[in-house]
Order: structure tokens, then C-alpha cells, then sequence
């Protein structure tokens, strides 16, 4: 089993496929083969003997405010210093964007009404953490993919066209997502599948209390 | 059983009434002063299209709640017709302030509401409420989550961006079937003790096999 991260930038921290940009807005786009950011070569998967668990997801914060003119945050925005406050645009500075994760077909965050929504919003769950920008959210349960099952995460941003970054930086570089899991492969998948049958939550600890139960048992 | 979240602002295309979906041309919609929103149907921001409500095959555990510290708001849960937070002499209050659980995490109390850009007041809150024991929405049962401010949003070019959260547990299907036997047995429900029930379950099931087998030997014997 191993710890992995997946960050996502919308410049693709320089190197992107395309740029997220303005008209990129209001779209939700996957952050492994949306075609902006950087991109992975494949939907993400896993095999028949792999078994993931996403443990956090979390993308880049905004803040409230006021409509005002073209201006740029200051300094007591703190990470969201630079970004663009515009008139005519949402009152709020940051990217106002939200994470989803999909299994398969199925979203797996709902409205109250069972409607498919943003996800979760970067406001509860940012990226990076700060002092001024801390999570109120914790992915608990844990979601899980199961052997076969195909993976995405979906970012959203809905910030206006002339405040959709860092003052004349429109290129989605202050644009982050990620995605914190953990990869079974091997008989460490067969564990957690076995895991998964008792009721028992999939986690290292459990993995390994089941392998010493085994050893116990011969 | 799904972690869920749901995030209300008063934002709505053009600056006014509701809207489904959030769209980049979103405005601020004024909030009225002292009159309770429901974040779902309220008829402001972004809604849903029906009240929220659990069905026979569901169970909710809200686990926190929380909204935006300025313009002295505050969140209250409605469970049918009964408000969560009451004061000590058992009548109506807003509920919780965004001071006590601010909206985001670290974010600043206040700012000025004119002026460019935006200015913070220069500090974090975090948290002085945690909502424990967790509130239960049972199957069948409607519940509204309620933003209140004393004083309504500025109008025109100065109105605040607020915004509501709420963070529940969605327990569906045999799930939702197991949380009702944990309130009856008084157990707190979590997704830990969902998981001890099923895990003793099927202990039992397997301890009746192993006793039928042993029985079934025995009399062949």
C-alpha cells in the first residue's frame, strides 16, 4: 500500500496542456484528463488487484466581499492577495471553486434533493491550507474505488471573466486542486476487498491488523 | 453511508431571487434584517428545487454547521417546526453565530463594506463551537437550515457576500436501516458504530453457522 497525492494546477505549474482560462468558467472540467492543467495520459482506474481510497480532496479558497472596481486583493486577503475584485462580477476574491468526485457515472456528492451539485466548495476544503484559510470539511467516510472502477475528480470554478486570477494572470496558475489517497495493490487489495466484506473501514491500520490476524492464525 | 456538503450564498444571476445552478455572472442578493432564510428554498442565492427532507430509506446526521462571521450572522436548524437552539428561557434565537463558527475556517470577522479593495479586519477566527452531539434527521422528517443577520446586507454595489455550510452524513438503504437500530439501542450514531453493528452481524451469523454445523455433525454421529 502507498500514500499518493495528486496535485493539479491550471497552468500546470508552467507546463500545461492548455491553460484554464476565463471562458473555462462555470465548467466542470476533470483535473486527470480535463485537457487544461496538467493532465495524466488515462482515465484514472484501477485494475482487479488494486483497491484506492480517497481520503481528502480540497481546492483552491475564496473569501467574500463586496462588488468594487478592478483591484487587486491586498495583503490582508493573505494567500488570496492579488486576485481581482471586479464590479459587475461575483463579490467574492479567490477562485470560488468546488470538487467533485465520480465514480463511474455517479457523482458522489448530492443536494438534500439528490441532485448532483459542485461539490465541495474551496471554501470548506482549501488548498493549500493556511491560518486565514482553514478546512471545516473532512472526507469521513472515506470513498473508496473498487477493483475495475474508473475515477475522476471535477473541478469547478465559477469566478467572473476579469477576476479569474491573480491581477493580469488570468492563465489558471493560482488555480489548484488535490486529491490525497491511498493505493492497495496486490494481496493488500484482496485485504481491503476482504476488509470492505466485513464492515471493517479500510485504512493501513486495518490492513495490517488483518495481515498479523492471519499470521496469528497459521 | 456518504459524507455530504451543502454551501449557500446569497448568490443569484443579476443580483436577485434564487437560481439551481451557480453561474459566473452571479450578483449579491440583498438578505433581509432579522428574518430567518432557508438555505434550500429561502428564495435566495443559490436553492434547491425541493425542501430537504429525509425519505423512509434515509437517515441525516448534521455534523456541523457554520456561516460567514460578518454583519453578525447566524445559523439555526429547524427539524419539522422545532428549532434546534433555543435560548435558556426556551425561546426563539437565531442560532449559532458565524463568530462562533465562522464561514470559512480562519476567515476574518469583518471588513469594511466600501472601498477597493476589500479590507479585513486583521484577524482569523476559528472555531468555538463544535456541534456535539451531532442532530439527528430521522426518515420522513423535514429540516431547514436557517441564516438570520440583525442588520440585512447592504444594498447596491456594497452588499456583503455571505454564505452558509453545512456538513451531514447520509446514511441510505441498510445503512439508514442501522442507524435507527443505533438510536434504539441508544448507540451514538457515526459511521464507526454503523460498521461495529454490520461487523456484529455477520460475527453472529457466522457463530450460528459454525453451531448449526456443530449440531448437524453431532447428530450424525
Amino acid at each position: 500500500m502507498r500514500s499518493q497525492i495528486y496535485a493539479w494546477n491550471g497552468n500546470g505549474f508552467g507546463n500545461p496542456v492548455a491553460a484554464f482560462a476565463p471562458a473555462n468558467g462555470g465548467v466542470q472540467i476533470s483535473v486527470f484528463i480535463g485537457g487544461f492543467g496538467n493532465n495524466i495520459t488515462m482515465p484514472a482506474e484501477t485494475t482487479a488487484t488494486e483497491f484506492v481510497v480517497i481520503e481528502d480532496i480540497a481546492c483552491t479558497p475564496s473569501i467574500g466581499t463586496t462588488a468594487g472596481s478592478a483591484t487587486a486583493m491586498t495583503a490582508d486577503a493573505e494567500q488570496l492577495a492579488g486576485w481581482l475584485q471586479n464590479a459587475g462580477e461575483p463579490p467574492v476574491a479567490g477562485a470560488r471553486g468546488y470538487v467533485q468526485v465520480r465514480i463511474n457515472t455517479t457523482d458522489y456528492f448530492l443536494n438534500p434533493d439528490n441532485v448532483t451539485n459542485d461539490g465541495v466548495p474551496g471554501q470548506a476544503s482549501p488548498y493549500p491550507r493556511s491560518l486565514g484559510y482553514q478546512p471545516s470539511f473532512n472526507l469521513y467516510p472515506d470513498v473508496y474505488v473498487l477493483p475495475g472502477q474508473v475515477w475522476d475528480v471535477r473541478y469547478t470554478s465559477y469566478q467572473g471573466a476579469n477576476q479569474f486570477g491573480g491581477a493580469g494572470a488570468a492563465t489558471g496558475a493560482d488555480q489548484n486542486v488535490f486529491c490525497k489517497y491511498t493505493l492497495y495493490d496486490g494481496p493488500d487489495a484482496l485485504i481491503a476487498n476482504k476488509l470492505l466484506e466485513m464492515g471493517i473501514s479500510i485504512n493501513p491500520g486495518n490492513v495490517d491488523w488483518y495481515k498479523r490476524s492471519l499470521l496469528s492464525a497459521q | 453511508m456518504r459524507s455530504q456538503v451543502y454551501e449557500w450564498s446569497n448568490l443569484a444571476p443579476g443580483g436577485a431571487g434564487a437560481t439551481l445552478r451557480r453561474g459566473i455572472a452571479d450578483l449579491a442578493v440583498p438578505v433581509p434584517a432579522n428574518q430567518a432564510t432557508d438555505i434550500f428554498i429561502g428564495g435566495i442565492g443559490n436553492n434547491i428545487s425541493t425542501p430537504a427532507e429525509t425519505t423512509a430509506t434515509q437517515f441525516i446526521v448534521i455534523e456541523d454547521i457554520a456561516c460567514s462571521p460578518w454583519i453578525s450572522g447566524a445559523v439555526q436548524v429547524r427539524i419539522n417546526t422545532t428549532d434546534y437552539f433555543q435560548n435558556p428561557d426556551v425561546t426563539q434565537m437565531p442560532g449559532v453565530r458565524g463568530f462562533a463558527s465562522p464561514y470559512p475556517r480562519g476567515s476574518p470577522s469583518g471588513f469594511a463594506a466600501t472601498g477597493n479593495p476589500t479590507t479585513y479586519n486583521p484577524d482569523n477566527l476559528l472555531k468555538s463551537f463544535d456541534l456535539y452531539p451531532d442532530v439527528y434527521v430521522l426518515p420522513g422528517q423535514v429540516f431547514q437550515i436557517l441564516y438570520t443577520t440583525p442588520t440585512g446586507t447592504a444594498a447596491g454595489a456594497n452588499a456583503e457576500c455571505v454564505s452558509c455550510f453545512v456538513k451531514y452524513t447520509l446514511y441510505d438503504g441498510p445503512d439508514a436501516l442501522i442507524a435507527n437500530k443505533l438510536l434504539e439501542l441508544g448507540v451514538t450514531i457515526n459511521p464507526n458504530n454503523v460498521d461495529w453493528y454490520k461487523r456484529s452481524l455477520i460475527e453472529q451469523q457466522t457463530r450460528s453457522a459454525v453451531a448449526a454445523t456443530a449440531a448437524a455433525a453431532g447428530g450424525q454421529a
